[in-house]
């Protein structure tokens, strides 16, 4: 059963550093406060408990008073909400019901915290066998339908509020037992309490100054949420018979009395059923919102359709906008988005030679490149951020593959290398767009196109394959089943054919005992074993052309080498390009025919493998080969590029690596640097850089 | 596939033996003595010590506790104070009601449960996620038995489309035992549905943005097959495993929503119970629910194996 309620402790909020200082208090207050929902149902409780208390004051009529004459009357002026059968006024009993709800769930909680947190503290600190055994039975325990635990209870110790409390409380022990028992188990092996340990702190001392500050927030949301479920079961109990007396008015009591007489009068089985939702809502709700506050998870914003509007247009669209954006850094808000409003989703007019980037410059195309199996020039794919505003991540990148051809694509991490090859497969995450480019592929333009047309060309034009091996099948199916599918997908094959077919395939890569394997699941492979199963995967049904997104990065390097040589020679093999998509000089100086060098979502230069190694033209491309240790064994200092990346938003108007180059001048930073000659420097021209010694 | 059988067998095992432990200690927690509930309070101290003995009440712990062992591996819960018979029968013969209902409560929240989910956790964000998360919101807030108050107010006595029958045995009449498990199904079920519902929805969108999602989908797959060939199967891990905790609400809940609808179920035996403190049958519901449970979980862990490889032992 251990695996049955796993749910319950991967939904138990991790404790949060800090909640217990005063400044976190209050910006877990500033966050609630700005959760609408969550400031409703609070106010829906205040007033809820402002009713219990002078219910009294508001009643109409003592809930007890009969009055003979009413019996079970629908809506009067005398009884707004009718009477029950024996004349009592319901809206008198429904207020005085109030309190018999929040004080039943508000006891019956707080029992429950005050038997079930020590129970889980002790489970937690003192693990072996109490843990073992005690955890054991509260799986049990909270495995048994609460009502009839209540109901045990209840036989054993007769009515009474307090029975009605420690009968409600005893089911959601549990629950915080299982919480707390959860967190003291991940406090006690954090480093603080260890250390409190080494300077000789008792350990009673160290749970109480340590752990249980962790737990409180945990704990207040849980509590929200068993407050809730407390009343519907008060109410349950109620209804049954076994809660409070007839005399004591209760909501489940009333619906009890509704029941007998529907027949009559079935007007009275509404206003009771209601106000249970009501409460139980505002609870509900309140609980979520303070779980979101303290745990600092962002509720689903209202989704902001993305406009095209907002998208950086292309120039052959009216954009009359274009020369007033220079001149200052650049933020896609919708001030800007207003002016220019081309519409990005319709397909790329061919004509075009030019696009605007990001930045608002006008950047002229190169020519289209006749027999390459991937052409892209212009590619810009923006974020639209939850608040709104939309960041370019891509802008402007030219690219292109001949058949046969390796063609890495070098950068950081963030630089957009690999947004670059999701627009290309039309596998944008979402919130992404690609928001200008033409993509060609093998003589088609591919770019705009919808996911139905994409598809021909997924798989059977373009194969993929992807950093994280592991993660990068499905790791309930086997192997085989994700192997086969795409076989039958797009070469027509019979289940026969095409097991046969992915026998080969597997044996191609290299992986041994392919037919056996086919039955495997994914983690029942190494790290390379299942990088080539994705490769075979890729190749199923034959591409064109390959994307090798950090491939190997994931692997270790003697894999990482067998893998490449692997790729290597399937190219040879079947002639197709390949983008080889890495963080990695030393793959792409031992691989690759040419590279392009991306840098802050640009491309900033492009060449065979030998001229960018030997004579770098852009000096990013410099400092990046200076940079890597294996260039230059005789350097005693590790040599890094000084600064940081700009991220996606904070793109200068310039070159965008400006700030951290050494040859930067007035020139560099005052207006966008167009890609020219396949290098984006204004001073390629001039500049003499350093480069790998031959 | 046997090993995993075996293996959840033997874990279920002491969980069986837990349960029943807690339910024998129940008997020394009841204030006052059980003969003298059978014999009432006027009845002489002689009496109520021959029918200790009778009871074997008089004897040590240990042996209490072997001699309730040994009964109730056979089946032998004791009688009931109230009427004499054994709890056992009392019990087996309302077993069929209520696994009725609970049955059919379960059919009406997987299904609208997984329908719902599968709406908004395949466009999360969306507004058919906003509407169904909404649903679910308010659903999880209405209490079982007023669903069934109302629905029966509304089909039954306003409409008149859904007949008032009282419970048939499926034996006697399947199609007459199928129509007057309807109303209290959907009373039963819906609130289950919402939170089968929200945990679909958070697995599926989970599910959905995983990388080996953009891998079938570069093979050219279409994204309808992918989730449902592909993504189903893995979102519905999550979902499994939470349905024991599922089929223990319904459980509970089937014991309100039984009275409303006049169910003879175990809900209403135990119930006339332990308002009547006839404790023995109290003891034995209580222990035949939990039985019940732990079979239910066995069940599901060894779906939830098939499932899901890597929870195989091997």
């Amino acid at each position: 059963m251990t695996d049955t309620y796993s749910i319950n402790l991967t939904r138990a909020p991790k404790p949060e550093k800090g909640t217990k200082s005063p400044s976190s208090a209050k910006r877990i207050f500033d966050r609630v406060r700005r959760q609408p929902l969550t400031v409703a149902a609070f106010f829906v409780i205040v007033f809820l408990a402002l009713v219990a208390i002078f219910a009294p004051l508001i009643a109409p009529y003592d809930p007890n008073q009969s009055d003979y004459s009413t019996l079970l009357s629908g809506p009067t002026s005398a009884h707004w909400l009718g009477t029950n059968d024996l004349g009592q006024d319901e809206l008198s009993r429904l207020l005085y019901g109030t309190r018999v709800a929040l004080v039943v769930a508000l006891g019956s909680v707080l029992i429950a915290a005050m038997l079930g947190v020590p129970i889980g503290l002790l489970l937690g600190y003192r693990g072996g066998w109490t843990d073992r055994l005690g955890s054991r039975l509260v799986d049990v325990a909270q495995a048994l339908p609460g009502i009839l635990v209540a109901l045990a209870v209840i036989a054993i110790l007769g009515r009474s509020l307090w029975t009605l409390m420690f009968a409600i409380g005893l089911i959601f022990t549990m629950g915080f037992a299982r919480l707390t028992r959860a967190v003291t188990l991940t406090e006690r092996h954090k480093l603080y309490v260890e250390s409190a340990h080494v300077v000789g702190m008792k350990e009673r001392v160290i749970i109480f100054r340590q752990v249980l500050p962790n737990l409180v927030g945990p704990i207040i949301i849980q509590a929200a949420v068993f407050f809730g479920s407390a009343i519907m079961i008060e109410s349950g109990l109620s209804f049954l018979g076994v809660g409070l007396d007839r005399d004591t008015p209760t909501w489940g009591g009333m619906l009890s009395g509704a029941v007998e007489h529907q027949a009559q009068q079935p007007f009275l089985a509404f206003a009771p059923g209601i106000a249970i939702i009501i409460t139980v809502l505002a609870f509900n709700l309140f609980g979520d919102g303070l779980n979101d506050a303290i745990t600092g998870g962002v509720r689903k914003s209202p989704r902001k359709k993305l406009t095209t509007a907002e998208l950086p247009g292309m120039s052959n669209a009216p954009t009359a906008s274009a020369a007033t954006l220079p001149g200052q850094t650049y933020s896609m808000g919708a001030q800007d988005a207003a002016t220019a409003a081309p519409d990005a989703t319709s397909p790329w007019d061919s004509r075009a030679d030019e696009i605007r980037t990001p930045t608002g410059a006008t950047e002229t195309l190169p020519d289209p490149v006749e027999g390459a199996v991937l052409d892209v020039r212009g590619l810009s794919v923006s974020l639209e951020r939850p608040e709104g505003d939309v960041v370019p991540l891509v802008s402007g990148a030219n690219l292109s593959i001949e058949p046969g051809e390796i063609v890495g694509l070098l950068g950081e991490s963030g630089s957009g290398k690999s947004m670059f090859a999701k627009a290309v497969m039309g596998l944008l995450p979402p919130r992404t767009r690609l928001s200008a480019g033409s993509i060609m592929f093998d003589g088609d333009q591919i770019a705009f196109q919808s996911q139905r047309a994409l598809r021909a060309v997924r798989g059977a034009g373009i194969g993929v394959v992807f950093q994280d091996p592991l993660s990068a099948l499905s790791p309930v199916h086997t192997v085989g089943k994700q192997l086969i599918e795409p076989l039958r997908e797009h070469k027509g094959m019979s289940v026969a054919e095409a097991k046969e077919r992915a026998v080969e395939l597997l044996d191609r890569v290299g992986v041994t005992e392919a037919r056996s394997r086919l039955d495997h699941y994914p983690h029942q492979f190494s790290g390379g074993m299942a990088q080539r199963v994705a490769i075979a995967m890729a190749l199923a049904a034959d591409p064109k052309l390959l994307i090798a997104d950090e491939a190997t990065s994931a692997l270790d390097v003697t894999t990482q080498a067998q893998v490449l040589d692997l790729i290597l020679d399937l190219r040879d093999e079947y002639g197709m390009g390949v983008l080889l998509i890495t963080h990695d000089l030393g793959v792409v100086a031992e691989t690759c025919d040419r590279a392009a060098i991306m840098y802050a979502g640009e491309i900033v230069e492009v060449g065979t493998t030998t001229d960018l190694f030997h004579a770098p033209r852009h000096p990013y491309t410099s400092a990046l080969l200076a940079a890597n240790p294996a260039s230059d064994a005789q350097v005693d200092r590790l040599p890094t590029i000084s600064g940081r990346v700009p991220l996606a938003g904070e793109w200068p108007v310039g070159c965008h690596f400006a700030n951290r180059c050494a040859f930067a001048t007035e020139a560099c930073t005052s207006a966008p640097v167009p890609i020219v000659d396949q290098v984006r420097c204004v001073r390629a021209d001039e500049l003499t850089l350093e480069a790998v010694p031959r | 596939m046997g090993k995993l059988i075996s293996f959840r067998l033997a874990l279920a095992v002491p969980q069986l033996i837990l349960v029943a432990l807690v339910v024998f200690l129940m008997t020394y927690l009841v204030p006052g003595s059980p003969a003298a509930a059978i014999l009432g309070t006027s009845a002489n101290p002689e009496r109520v010590a021959a029918v200790e003995a009778q009871l074997g009440l008089d004897q040590p712990f240990f042996t209490r506790l072997f001699t309730w062992f040994g009964s109730a591996i056979q089946g032998d819960l004791g009688n009931s104070y109230a009427v004499g018979r054994p709890v056992t029968d009392m019990l087996l013969e309302r077993m069929p009601a209520t696994l009725s209902l609970v049955f059919g409560g379960l059919v009406v929240a997987v299904l609208i449960g997984l329908t719902l989910g599968l709406l908004g956790g395949t466009r999360p964000g969306s507004t058919t996620d906003r509407v169904t998360t909404t649903i679910t919101a308010i659903t999880v807030a209405i209490p079982e038995f007023w669903l069934g108050i109302i629905l029966l107010l509304v089909f039954s006595v306003q409409l008149g489309w859904v007949p008032v029958l009282a419970y048939t045995p499926i034996e006697v009449d399947p199609l007459r035992w199928a129509q007057g498990l309807i109303l209290p199904s959907i009373a039963l079920g819906v609130g289950s549905a919402a939170l089968i519902a929200r945990s679909m929805r958070t697995s599926m969108a989970e599910t959905l943005s995983a990388r080996w999602v953009d891998t079938l989908t570069a093979t050219g797959m279409s994204r309808r097959r992918v989730i449902f060939r592909y993504g189903l199967k893995n979102a519905l891990i999550p979902v499994l495993a939470s349905t024991g905790l599922t089929v223990s609400i319904l459980i509970g809940a089937s014991f309100v929503v039984g009275q409303v609808f006049a169910f003879p179920g175990i809900g209403d035996l135990m119930l006339r119970s332990v308002i009547g403190k006839d404790f023995p049958v109290v003891q034995g519901g209580v222990l035949m629910i939990a039985v019940l449970v732990i079979v239910v979980n066995l069940v599901l862990d060894i779906c939830y194996g098939l499932l899901n490889p890597k929870a195989r032992p091997e």
